[in-house]
């Protein structure tokens, strides 16, 4: 009995489903070996238990909480709550949210354009034929390794008020000292160069590895074709890198929206809510000024963003993985 | 032709090389000046006119970080939170995605759909209701507060299970003849093969978990119970104005790590790229 529903389902997905894994790796027909009769049922379900249970107490269950307390009022651990429709919400806009959304865009665009911008270059010149060039990928990895917290902390002395190394250099040249905590926009300056620093090692990974897996025919065939330097990577390279660079475009993004620790270490959202990102704000609503209606209305509104990246992505690499087939 | 369009000409390896150079440096920099100033003298960090070149070095500056903050316990509560949640997450996603991979049962595609669900929710748009169900369970500041929410990850999972769809199914056959349980086909011959992909996933969960901040500083709360991370943020409170204390805090944080990324830096470019799943 057991055999035969679950050869059926089987069947089922191997006809209709292509697998998640962008839509190229199709199961291979054959592979049917666990329809034997004799096979323990129970067995399936005790190995995935643990990562379905973990996911549900502490990913879908804090959702669902997360969107029914965006509607209540009350504290934290509070048991009284009461309804009271889009308020939490409007109050979040009004209150300090609708600008955290402002900065949380700037940032998040002034990130992406950085570290995919340096990632990329930096990878282009990684993947020439030179001697030695391989071995520079390595220091690439370190700020992505390292403790941000412990990172922060260094930029917070390089950038310090007259001692740090920066306004040091500037005395130097002549300009005027520069206060990176008091200023909205130098404090904007500081938080995207330490997270440019610290994450764009990964772009360059990914790119370097994209390069890799480039078609070597179609780059010798186009360089004796005559084809510059610069035409080859903006017509041949560029478009053939346009999958990963969605990709990437997404993870970087994604990052982006989630940066945290050097906020929390540098400006700790000032001056003035200047880098108050929407995290930063859920954070301080949340547990800082205990405005659990306020900081949930923003987690939502911040899950939903992410979520709409998440699944474009799954939309746009997944209609074009079905026309290259 | 060929050689020459590969070979680039020598101003243009010029270039390259200095460009490198450069990103290299600017990658490196901010670690040597965090050397720099942690073995500075107070006075010399505070004169303008001083040289940047710590003259002299007074090493006594890590020690006397090291004493005036509960280090010791702050890197063991990281190891419980670093080793155990990686652990963690590796043996619940190889069994979750060898079940996924191999295992055909009713209600398959949903649980599975559920585990990506995990991908799809970034923990930080949860925070304040984890720490919700945590209070309620009365695991705040606790151990298993800090373990059991990261036990598990979506992606862990969702690698493995591709990487058991790819090996060919014969393998399971002799051991299956030979009347082995379903458990130990599984732990004798899928776990090995998985040994290179467990160690790239194992090493980026590792970092990841390692430097993670923002669920440790949300917790817990107590000089007892803070993980590296939240300890060096209340040193920054507690020593502001001691840029040489501070750097040789920070200096404490990054050495272990620093010398694991040197070690397992393969596997750290692996895991990026497999972690940047399609």
């Amino acid at each position: 009995m057991p055999s035969t529903s679950s050869g059926r389902q089987q069947g089922a997905t191997t006809g209709s489903v292509p697998a998640l894994g962008g839509g190229r790796r199709q199961r291979r027909p054959g592979w049917l070996p666990h329809r034997k009769l004799g096979r323990p049922l129970l067995l399936p379900y005790l190995f995935v238990a643990p990562a379905v249970v973990f996911t549900a107490l502490f990913s879908i269950l804090p959702l669902v909480i997360l969107f029914r307390r965006s509607f209540l009022a009350g504290g934290i651990f509070a048991t009284h709550l009461s309804w009271v429709g889009l308020q939490n919400y409007t109050n979040t806009l009004s209150q300090g949210g609708g600008q955290a959304l402002k900065v949380t865009a700037i940032f998040t665009v002034a990130f992406i354009v950085l570290t995919m911008g340096f990632g990329l270059g930096i990878a282009l010149l990684l993947d020439m034929k030179l001697p030695g060039v391989k071995r520079l990928r390595a220091p690439f990895i370190i700020p992505l390794a390292m403790p941000s917290v412990a990172t922060a902390l260094i930029w917070a002395t390089l950038f310090a008020p007259q001692i740090g190394l920066i306004n040091r250099i500037l005395s130097v040249l002549g300009i005027p000292q520069a206060d990176f905590t008091s200023s909205p926009s130098l404090a904007m300056v500081m938080i995207l160069s330490f997270g440019t620093w610290q994450f764009f090692g990964q772009n360059v990974i990914l790119y370097l590895a994209a390069l890799k897996n480039l078609p070597v025919e179609i780059m010798e065939q186009s360089s004796i074709d005559g084809a510059g330097a610069w035409q080859r990577f903006w017509h041949i390279r560029l478009p053939l890198l346009q999958r990963n660079t969605i990709l990437i475009l997404v993870i970087t993004t994604l990052t982006g929206l989630q940066t945290f620790n050097q906020i929390y270490v540098l400006t700790n959202g000032g001056p003035n809510g200047a880098t108050t990102t929407a995290l930063f704000y859920v954070y301080n609503q949340g547990f800082v000024q205990f405005n659990t209606g306020q900081a949930d209305a923003m987690a939502v509104i911040l899950f939903l963003i992410s979520l709409v990246i998440t699944v474009g992505q799954v939309g746009i690499l997944g209609r074009r993985a079905h026309r290259e087939i | 032709m060929r050689s020459r369009a590969l070979r680039p000409r020598t101003s243009t390896q010029l270039l390259v090389y200095g460009l490198l150079g450069l990103a290299v440096l600017i990658v490196v920099f901010p670690l040597v000046w965090m050397l720099g100033t942690a073995v500075k003298s107070n006075g010399q960090i505070l004169d303008l006119n001083a040289s940047l070149w710590p003259h002299p070095f007074e090493w006594g500056n890590i020690v006397k970080a090291w004493d005036s903050a509960p280090f010791g316990r702050w890197f063991l509560n990281s190891v419980i939170f670093g080793f155990g949640s990686t652990i963690g997450q590796i043996i619940t996603s190889l069994l979750a995605g060898y079940a996924f991979a191999v295992f055909e049962f009713p209600g398959k595609r949903i649980l599975f759909y559920a585990v990506l669900c995990g991908l799809m929710v970034p923990f930080s748009t949860v925070i304040v209701p984890v720490v919700q169900i945590l209070g309620t369970l009365h695991w705040l500041n606790t151990y298993q507060g800090l373990l059991v929410p990261n036990l598990a990850s979506a992606l862990g999972a969702f690698l493995f299970r591709q990487f058991f769809q790819g090996l060919p199914p014969q393998l399971a056959e002799a051991a299956r003849i030979d009347g082995a349980s379903e458990f130990r086909i599984f732990l004798r011959v899928y776990v090995p093969l998985s040994r290179p992909i467990v160690a790239a996933f194992g090493m980026i969960a590792f970092l990841q978990n390692w430097n993670n901040f923002l669920f440790p500083l949300i917790v817990v709360n107590s000089t007892k119970m803070d993980v590296l991370s939240e300890g060096l943020s209340v040193f920054q409170g507690q020593f502001s104005t001691s840029y040489n204390l501070m750097m040789s805090a920070a200096l404490i944080a990054i050495l272990p790590i620093l010398l694991v990324a040197v070690v397992a830096q393969r596997q750290i470019v692996e895991g990026i790229t497999l972690g940047a799943i399609q």
